[in-house]
């Protein structure tokens, strides 16, 4: 089947700054792809270029199989679309919001309305003058889930939402994919992507670095473990699946594959743990540690 | 209750951070202020400069109810200075009103809303420290704009005394202003609510005392404008009122702090009334969308100008008494057999600008969506680019030809009924008609730069507005090359119902206006979106 969405060698700049450069990006229909970079990477440029709010300075883009820039109008029937900052009129509700970029997008689904903001727990009769960011969010998320389309465009869309509210995003897009709708999902949060995504593209300084599935990319998702024990650990760096093994004051660092957590914790379990500090590593950590290297970059980031 | 020692503390700390805030508005504010001051002082000297000329003037304005109920009761006509406070104070007053209003309203009810007081309270910051703050910056700025004014009309040469009352005075009523905001924002239901409350009571105060002093009555007492006017500097040179508006003040502060304690932060005593769940099925369109955030604008606008339609209007009876002996005033208006229709020309061009600076602000309405981020959302939709800008453009050019049309239609109403003569009415409303392809080239431009050069756009565009401004009232006086008036588009005008609509310049204007309109929607489609 043909992508839902095919960008390769996209290059877009802002007087001298190069924002996008050379940028790839290859959505199956039917997929959630995940869209993950550090803050300023060019995800939201890139996806104002599909969406043909900025126009591509070089490279092909095609977007549910038309040109975004040209063809903007009859593809945006087919898409829905939550921008990362949410900006409402003031003086409209919530409800009046939402109403009014469903129909602009093609019509909304009443029942399918009601229902979004009953599981959203939003109040359609305030002002957006009054609402908060999350509330903000939740207003284009209820307009973009009641609509119909078939590709939704989701500019971290859970930036501004709690716990309880970010599990209700996360149904609603397992409920996309179960009706075999296409998503398109930028993120800077790894675990959210973890969650939901079939594959996933890292960018980072307007470029890809790296695309595939989870399963691909499992060296991405090992969890940090910082422990601090009455006597040594034996055997620890000779596990399977135990990486970066290192001591720094008397605590010991290491980063463990999903797969070897069991292993690692029957090992310190012998040893007199006193504190133990377990995190998934952030994608900032990540880049610096698995692509640091392959991008010529200023000296600040130069790492090693 | 606690001590009022603790519920002020960081009073201080607040004032010097809202002077600190305010450092560049309140300055322009009094500046305004005490050059309206010094402009009247200048040109009235200027134009009654005998003692004949003075006496046509008082005549002709002090039976002339449309100029009394525009500038105050009619007293101290018989000297200059007089006459500079008769036509400059219900101007000055209600700008430092609005002056002290905006001030007091911005530094309580609108940071409350943004967040701010939230954490400046959570800092050793008592209850009343903020609303004591905005307190003391508004009374500070009306205490600058009356000594500037007292120091303005003295340094143009009236009487210190009186110059120094009229400052007073003005002053005065700003404190008053002060007060009334101070309870709208413990009243209101949010800050926008509290502020509309304000103008309210600035309206009907305007029109209490416009009622009273035409019929020369007691009803201007009801009115703290009428309490400012009612000093009658550089004649009666009374002090009483002045005492009238700081008691006025003192009672309303007293209540604003009542209330203040009986409600919570960031909420009025009246609740948010809830707004609609569901749009109406007007809101589907771009279109409708750019009606709906367009109106409240148009509404108030379209009130203002049928105003100043009704008040020029009534001013052209006193024009023929008021000229006829007096060629310096003679020569403000451009030649014509008939000075009335001089006098109509100038005060059709003035609505038109009027209208036409309107329409660049519904125009650039457009590119503030654009830069606020709210434009995306919608053009993510399958709304197009050119619908979108042409549904905001569409929405200010009928909106200021309505102004135009509306404010003409109210001026021959007025004519029509003072000459008796209900073809007035057509004659003025055809003659206004001519002025619209003027208004649609301000309209055509702020859409060309819109669309073309988004960044500097409401900038250029309101440079065009004041371009044209200068060029309509002072081409003549000023003594500078004939091609620098020839790019305004009302220099292509005919000066209608001195000169006939001649149809050519018309069509040539509407044909620029429709190229630039043109001009700016390709531009628009052509280019990224911009924000910021």
């Amino acid at each position: 089947m043909a992508p839902v969405i095919a960008v390769s060698g996209l290059v877009k700049t802002f007087g001298t700054s190069r924002a996008l450069d050379g940028l790839d990006l290859e959505v199956a229909p039917g997929e959630v792809h995940g869209f993950l970079g550090p803050n300023g990477a060019g995800k939201s440029t890139t996806i104002r270029v599909l969406l043909g709010l900025l126009r591509a300075d070089a490279g092909s883009v095609r977007l549910l199989g038309g040109d975004p820039w040209h063809d903007a109008v009859a593809l945006h029937r087919r898409l829905a679309y939550v921008p990362g900052d949410v900006t409402l009129w003031p003086g409209l509700t919530g409800g009046e919001a939402i109403d009014l970029l469903g129909r602009l997008q093609g019509g909304l689904d009443p029942a399918r309305r009601a229902e979004l903001l009953e599981r959203f727990d939003l109040d359609p009769r305030k002002r957006a003058r009054t609402y908060s960011k999350g509330n903000r969010q939740k207003v284009a998320l209820v307009a973009a889930l009641a609509s119909d389309a078939e590709l939704f465009v989701l500019d971290e869309p859970t930036s501004g939402l709690d716990p309880l509210m970010e599990a209700a995003f996360q149904d609603e897009v397992r409920a996309l994919r179960d009706q075999g709708r296409t998503v398109l999902l930028s993120s800077h949060v790894l675990a959210e992507a973890e969650h939901l995504c079939d594959r996933l593209t890292i960018v980072r300084r307007g470029r890809t670095v790296q695309s595939g599935t989870l399963a691909q990319m499992r060296h991405l998702t090992r969890t940090s473990v910082t422990v601090e024990t009455a006597r040594p650990v034996p055997g620890l760096a000779d596990l399977p699946g135990v990486h970066d093994l290192r001591t720094e004051d008397g605590r010991l660092h290491v980063d463990v594959d999903t797969s070897a957590l069991d292993d690692v914790v029957r090992q310190l379990a012998g040893s007199g743990v006193r504190s133990l500090v377990s995190a998934p590593p952030t994608l900032e950590e990540l880049f610096l540690r698995h692509y640091g290297d392959d991008v010529p970059a200023e000296p600040a980031l130069a790492v090693r | 209750m606690r001590a009022p020692g603790t519920s002020l503390a960081g009073t201080g700390t607040l004032v010097r951070f809202a002077l600190r805030r305010d450092r560049v508005r309140l300055p322009v504010w009094v500046a305004v202020g005490a050059g309206l001051v010094a402009t009247q002082s200048v040109s009235s000297q200027a134009l009654y400069d005998s003692p004949q000329d003075l006496a046509a003037y008082a005549a002709s304005v002090g039976a002339n109810a449309a100029t009394i109920a525009l500038s105050g009761p009619p007293v101290g006509l018989d000297t200059v200075a007089g006459a500079v406070a008769f036509e400059i104070s219900s101007f000055v007053v209600v700008l430092t009103a609005l002056m002290a209003a905006s001030t007091t309203g911005r530094h309580t009810r609108a940071d409350e809303e943004a967040g701010r007081t939230e954490l400046v309270r959570a800092a050793r910051v008592g209850r009343h420290a903020p609303l004591a703050a905005a307190v003391v910056v508004s009374a500070a700025a009306c205490l600058a704009v009356a000594l500037a004014i007292g120091v303005a009309a003295t340094a143009t040469g009236l009487p210190a005394g009186g110059s120094f009352l009229l400052g007073a005075s003005v002053g005065a009523a700003g404190l008053v202003f002060t007060g009334v905001t101070a309870v709208a924002v413990q009243v209101g239901a949010s800050a926008r609510a509290a502020q509309g409350a304000v103008l309210t009571v600035l309206g009907a105060a305007f029109v209490l005392r416009a009622l009273g002093d035409v019929e020369g009555s007691w009803v201007s007492w009801a009115s703290p404008i009428g309490w400012a006017q009612a000093t009658h500097p550089y004649s009666g040179d009374r002090v009483l009122p002045l005492v009238l508006c700081l008691l006025a003040t003192a009672v309303l502060l007293g209540i604003s702090v009542v209330l203040l304690d009986r409600r919570d932060l960031g909420s009025g005593l009246l609740a948010a009334r809830p707004g609609p769940a569901s749009a109406p099925r007007s809101l589907r369109s771009p279109l409708g969308l750019a009606v709906r955030l367009q109106r409240g604008a148009l509404a108030g606008w379209t009130a203002g100008l049928a105003l100043l339609g009704l008040a020029l209007g009534g001013l052209a009876g006193s024009v023929e008494t008021l000229f006829a002996d007096n060629p310096e005033a003679r020569a403000f208006l451009p030649d014509a057999a008939s000075v009335v229709d001089a006098y109509l020309a100038t005060a059709l061009s003035m609505v038109a600008l009027l209208s036409g600076a309107h329409a660049a602000s519904a125009v650039l309405r457009a590119r503030a969506e654009e830069a606020a981020g709210r434009a995306e959302p919608v053009l993510a939709t399958a709304t197009g680019r050119v619908a979108w800008l042409a549904a905001h453009a569409a929405v200010a050019l009928a909106g200021a030809s309505l102004l135009l049309l509306v404010a003409g239609a109210a001026l021959g109403t007025v004519r029509a009924l003072a000459t008796g003569d209900p073809a007035e009415l057509g004659r003025l409303l055809g003659a206004t008609t001519a002025y619209l392809p003027a208004v649609w080239v301000l309209a055509g431009l702020a859409v060309a730069l819109s669309g073309l050069l988004p960044r500097p756009a409401a900038t250029l565009a309101w440079a065009a507005v004041a371009y044209v401004t200068v060029m309509a009232f002072f081409a003549g006086s000023l003594d500078w090359p004939g091609w620098v008036d020839d790019a305004s588009p009302l220099a292509w005008t005919p000066l209608v119902p001195v000169d006939d609509a001649a149809a050519v310049p018309l069509a040539v204007l509407t044909a620029v206006a429709a190229g630039l309109l043109g001009a700016g929607l390709a531009g628009f489609r052509r280019r990224d979106l911009v924000a910021g």
